[in-house]
């Protein structure tokens, strides 16, 4: 995460040159102030010449303008660093997360921390502007002031810079502390916001157990807790005032307390005033902007990019895929669970599918189902045994071998057709490929108006095959509704149905052999589901059904019955006759002989 | 006055010393900044005639540095401990207030929204007295600044106001007001972050297909644009920048312009000069004193929010207990949301299985009996007492209920189970957690009932079984299973069937189910269609209906 901080500085050497130029130019009032004030009232008004006097102020007048153009072009400069900086932490953020969630399909995606890890990138960005900024211009502040000192009286420089110096000394010491204190303030309010999160999910819980004194009783410990936290951050913040104080205000004292020795060496009233125009309008607020910036700025950007670099944590590796040899599925004694400590949910099962054939497979829920897809699919290795897809481990067949469509259906932001081809365009393979693609390579490359994007052109299905493709799953009137195959689907408009009849097509337009439909088809109705399962039986190749309504059992050749570890596969007439649980769910009850 | 108002009211009231600190520091601190330069001017011109008094005006200036430097440090402490205080007094209140009421806030506020409620805005509410006093701290100084200014010199004043008038005219002029182009960024951000949800949504999808480096560039698509309005952003935040960057400095020019010419006339001092200087700085700052008010609106805002939340009714308890009784529970001309039950009869002891199809009311029902919810009208009885006479203790030791998604609440597994309970014994949470079939893998866990809750993953089925345990360690009158077991296996949900028979026998049971063999086997089934009784009574009764049949099949597997 240092290196990102080091590439977004290093990254733009020209950007640095000119907020260094700028800032010479900005830092000219912080050297002019008092001299000219001690000049106009010196040389100028209170010698008469009143002349000289508005000249040195027009100087200083101008001096302002010319800063605040100059401070405006620093923050165009330091925007420049922040902007890609960025579009860095993004890259790393989005990026992490997909590929996690990739790697881990079957944890719970947690969608709202990785929203939370967004608002993290954009604090990240203010505060590393912030923190550029500010330091940038305590320096070049300070440098300004000392020069001018200099220059107006070398006598008043060594009244204003010592207690400046013993300031500034005592805040640095207090950075730590203050440091600390933030970030255990944060830590607290973070736990008490992850309690407040838990007992809002656990309210219908806590109400039904009678729970709610204790739950009270434990949210005011966490309130507490954090409320100290935010008390010690205070009393820090004071220490941290007081030091301000120090650099700032005492410089002031001293300066009236040397007014006589400085008088005595020769200087005028004008010269005093000059003194404590430097440290009052020049000193005191670059302190202040130091200590906003390291203090409240670089604090945050440190804890920023703490949170972002435990959310991104570097991609897994991939092996290397293999081809299938054929689309017949064989399990041999397989065994999963999903913890060490979970009972198995598959347990020795040993299956074989044979090419072409059409299998359905139901159960209660919990009963394995999605698991035994997750395994065909190598999504999950099993513990013990082996999943072989046309003799190959499954986990690393090509992904173009087979087509898992599990119930949530991803249709993303993009044409129809980009959905549909989704799967019949060779995936990540792009030999130029760099995972840390950097978009601002090509800064006036805009995306939007090319939904092409250079991934998804080249092979993609033709209009016949497409419209076949459409008509056989019955979803030309989908393609209808959304307005042809470039219309750009905005995910969330379509129905829950209307994704998974995208998802299917793209399923069926795929060349894959072996497709696996996980409750794919729970939210079409029951003739839909039927045009959709039939379809996929006529396309050839072999087909895993995970039956979301029992109606699937009837269609298939084959029917596996998993409960509780407890599998039997047959046809649909021997389940109804030989498994209670079968007749139970196909709806089957007959009335037990009274004995 | 409005409810949000009144409790940023009562944080100021009632947050005692602190306000006061608040307010000596904001007071003496802009008194003594105000203070500061026309001493330090009678100083430099003391010193400069070489009069005697310089000392004692140099004292003076030491003694104002010190009290600004003492109210700047305690202010800032009092700020932070006081917002601190206020917030924790009214964010405990807040979900307090919360837990009183239960699931009647989740069915008003999403879970994300109370969390907000419950954090940021209490926090915003906390901070209302130190907007006050903020605001106030400001504003003395700026008001006292041109007061002072006019006693140097109503001529410097005017100059003051002349300045401000002109500087901002000719800014204008030159530069062009930008509209701000907030938006085109925000929806770029919001294009992104959909993106990415729906990327996250579909990640099986994606490992299955190897998409992952494919679809993290899709969801960075909309970088550069954003990159474009950020730099848009920033473009006219600099120019903003300028304005307020001018102003003042050129506003102070203004003032020593004119106050050299009456330091050349001789109708002022050098330390005066010095001092309608520094006045001029702080005069000019009045405009930003008044953006302090938007705090206080900000404050009050977030505490209509928080009204909002302590606004839901809580439910009240009465104070009786149970006679002895076995558990009947009977619903008398009960009608809430979609469901209405005139008459139903619960037999104490009995097993009650209520079925019909999804949007039946099942929930409901459930609900009602074990009082989550609140019927509109008419009443819920157990062993003939009314559900809202019982004292809150009484009813939550009589009744334990059992849902299909538990949400486990407690640190540990034993906590978990024991959330219903006090400090029930080990031989209890044995006893129920060998009858939920939870001791297998509670005993698998590393640390048995020890182990944290967060470091153990469980399935959906362990989750259950555990929330079975929960409520058996709790109902002693009545358990509601609402499809508490539909991740079960069948050969364990039988077995938890009867390890509750034999366990203790006289625990009625109201079982909301989907299986067939669970409705064959209770006692009474309550039939509910479209919110009403469409049948009660044995299963192989029931089962001559093809209506009731229909229920069954061709619904899930």
């Amino acid at each position: 995460m240092r290196a990102l901080l080091w590439r977004a500085l290093r990254r733009e050497p020209g950007q640095l040159v000119r907020i260094c130029l700028w800032s010479l130019v900005e830092a000219a009032p912080a050297f002019l102030i008092g001299l000219a004030v001690a000049r106009a009232i010196e040389d100028g008004f209170a010698a008469a010449r009143v002349d000289v006097g508005l000249a040195w102020l027009a100087a200083l007048g101008l001096a302002w303008v010319l800063a605040a153009v100059a401070a405006r072009q620093i923050v165009l400069a330091v925007a420049a660093i922040a902007e890609p900086f960025r579009d860095d932490l993004l890259t790393h953020v989005v990026g992490g997360a997909v590929r996690r969630a990739a790697a881990t399909p079957g944890a719970a995606q947690d969608s709202a921390a990785v929203t939370r890890v967004g608002l993290q990138v954009e604090l990240a960005r203010d505060a590393f502007a912030a923190v550029v900024t500010t330091v940038r211009g305590f320096a070049f502040t300070v440098v300004s002031v000392v020069l001018g000192l200099l220059t107006l009286a070398p006598g008043a420089a060594l009244l204003v810079l010592p207690p400046f110096a013993a300031g500034l000394v005592l805040f640095l010491a207090s950075l730590p502390l203050l440091t600390r204190r933030q970030r255990e303030f944060l830590l607290a309010d973070e736990r008490l916001a992850e309690e407040m999160t838990a007992m809002a999910g656990g309210l219908r819980d806590i109400v039904a157990c009678g729970a709610e004194e204790r739950q009270g009783a434990r949210m005011a410990t966490h309130v507490e807790a954090q409320a100290s936290a935010a008390r010690a951050l205070a009393r820090a913040t004071a220490v941290r005032t007081a030091a301000l104080g120090v650099g700032g205000w005492l410089p002031v004292v001293l300066v009236l307390a040397g007014t006589p020795w400085l008088l005595s060496g020769g200087a005028g009233a004008g010269v005093v005033v000059g003194a404590l125009a430097y440290v009052t309008q020049s000193l005191a607020p670059a302190l202040g902007g130091l200590v906003q910036g390291l203090g409240v700025s670089g604090i945050q950007l440190a804890a920023s990019l703490d949170r972002i670099t435990a959310a991104a944590q570097p991609p897994p590796l991939r092996p290397t895929r293999l081809r299938p040899a054929s689309a017949e599925v064989r399990l041999r004694e397989v065994t999963f669970a999903y913890g060490p400590h979970s009972a198995p949910v598959v347990d020795g099962l040993s299956l074989h599918v044979p090419e072409g054939e059409h299998l359905a497979v139901v159960g209660p829920s919990g009963a394995g189902k999605s698991t035994l897809a997750s395994l065909i699919s190598g999504l999950l290795r099993p513990d013990a045994g082996e999943v072989l897809v046309g003799g190959v481990p499954a986990d690393r067949a090509e992904p173009a071998a087979r087509v898992l469509i599990p119930q949530e259906a991803y249709v993303f932001r993009g044409t129809l057709r980009e959905n549909l081809a989704y799967l019949s365009t060779p995936p990540d393979h792009d030999p130029d490929h760099d995972p840390d693609h950097d978009p601002d390579h090509d800064p006036d490359h805009d995306p939007d108006h090319d939904p092409g994007d250079g991934d998804s052109d080249g092979a993609g299905p033709g209009a016949a095959e497409l419209d076949a493709a459409v008509r056989a799953l019955g979803a030309a009137d989908l393609v209808a509704a959304v307005g042809g195959y470039d219309a750009r689907l905005d995910p969330g408009a379509l129905s829950a149905g209307q994704r998974q009849l995208v998802a299917l097509v793209r399923a069926y337009l795929s060349p894959a052999r072996l497709i696996i439909l996980d409750e794919a088809t729970c939210h079409l109705d029951p003739a839909a589901e039927a045009l959709v399962e039939h379809a996929f039986a006529a396309r050839g190749g072999t087909l895993v059904v995970v039956a979301h309504r029992i109606t699937s059992a009837r269609r298939a050749g084959r029917v596996l019955l998993m409960d509780g570890g407890r599998v039997q596969a047959g046809t649909h007439d021997e389940l109804v006759h030989t498994s209670s649980l079968y007749a139970d769910l196909v709806g089957h009850w007959q009335p037990e002989p009274v004995s | 006055m409005l409810a949000g108002d009144r409790l940023v009211t009562q944080a100021v009231r009632r947050n005692g010393p602190w306000t006061a600190l608040l307010v000596a520091t904001a007071v003496g601190g802009a008194a003594a900044e105000l203070a500061l330069p026309y001493v330090a001017g009678r100083t430099v011109d003391a010193f400069v005639a070489a009069d005697p008094a310089a000392v004692r005006w140099l004292t003076g200036c030491a003694a104002i540095v010190a009290c600004v430097m003492l109210c700047e440090s305690l202010g800032v402490w009092a700020a932070g401990a006081s917002g601190a205080c206020a917030a924790a007094r009214l964010r405990l209140g807040v979900l307090r207030h919360v837990l009183g009421a239960g699931p009647a806030v989740t069915r008003r506020f999403p879970e994300g929204e109370i969390v907000t409620r419950a954090g940021l805005n209490t926090e915003e509410v906390g901070r209302a007295p130190e907007s006050v006093t903020g605001a106030l701290a400001l504003l003395v100084p700026t008001v006292g600044a041109l007061v002072a200014l006019t006693l140097i010199a109503p001529v410097l004043t005017l100059t003051l106001f002349a300045g401000i008038v002109l500087i901002l005219l000719v800014l204008n002029t030159f530069l062009r007001s930008t509209t701000t182009i907030a938006g085109g960024y925000q929806e770029a951000q919001g294009e992104l972050a959909a993106g990415l949800v729906e990327a996250l949504d579909g990640a099986r999808t994606i490992a299955a297909a190897g998409t992952a480096e494919r679809e993290a560039r899709r969801v960075l698509r909309p970088l550069p644009r954003l990159r474009r309005h950020g730099l848009l952003l920033w473009r006219a935040n600099a120019t903003a920048g300028v304005r307020a960057g001018l102003v003042v400095p050129l506003v102070e020019v203004a003032v020593l312009a004119v106050g050299g010419f009456m330091l050349a006339a001789g109708d002022l001092t050098v330390g005066e000069l010095y001092a309608a200087a520094r006045y001029a700085v702080l005069g000019a700052a009045l405009s930003g004193a008044l953006g302090f008010v938007g705090g206080l609106a900000r404050a009050r805002s977030a505490a209509g929010r928080v009204a909002e939340v302590l606004a839901v009714a809580r439910p009240r308890h009465g104070t009786r207990s149970l006679p002895p009784g076995t558990g009947t529970v009977e619903f008398r001309d009960v009608t809430g949301a979609d469901l209405r039950v005139p008459e139903l009869v619960v037999p104490g002891g009995s097993v009650t299985a209520v079925v019909g199809r999804s949007g039946s009311g099942k929930s409901l029902l459930a609900a009602f009996a074990a009082r989550l919810a609140d019927p509109d009208s008419g009443t819920v009885l157990l062993d003939g007492v009314p559900l809202p006479e019982l004292s809150h203790d009484e009813l939550r030791r009589a009744v334990g209920y059992a849902f299909e998604r538990p949400v486990l609440v407690g640190d540990t597994i034993a906590d978990v189970i024991a959330l219903g309970r006090a400090a029930p014994d080990d031989a209890e949470l044995d006893a129920v957690t060998r009858a939920a079939r939870a001791d297998g893998f509670v005993e698998r866990l590393p640390r048995g009932y020890a182990t944290p809750t967060a470091g153990a993953p469980l399935s959906g089925g362990e989750r259950q079984r555990l929330g079975l345990a929960r409520a058996f360690a709790q109902g002693e009158r009545l358990l509601v299973l609402d499809d508490a077991t539909s991740s079960l296996d069948t050969v364990t949900e039988r077995e938890v069937g009867r390890a509750l028979t034999a366990a203790n026998g006289g625990r009625t049971r109201l079982v909301v189910a989907h299986r067939l063999a669970t409705a064959a086997g209770a006692d009474q089934v309550v039939w509910l269609e479209d919110g009403v009784v469409r049948g009660l009574g044995q299963h192989r009764e029931l089962w001559r209906d093809p209506a009731y049949r229909a229920v069954f099949q061709g619904e899930r597997p």
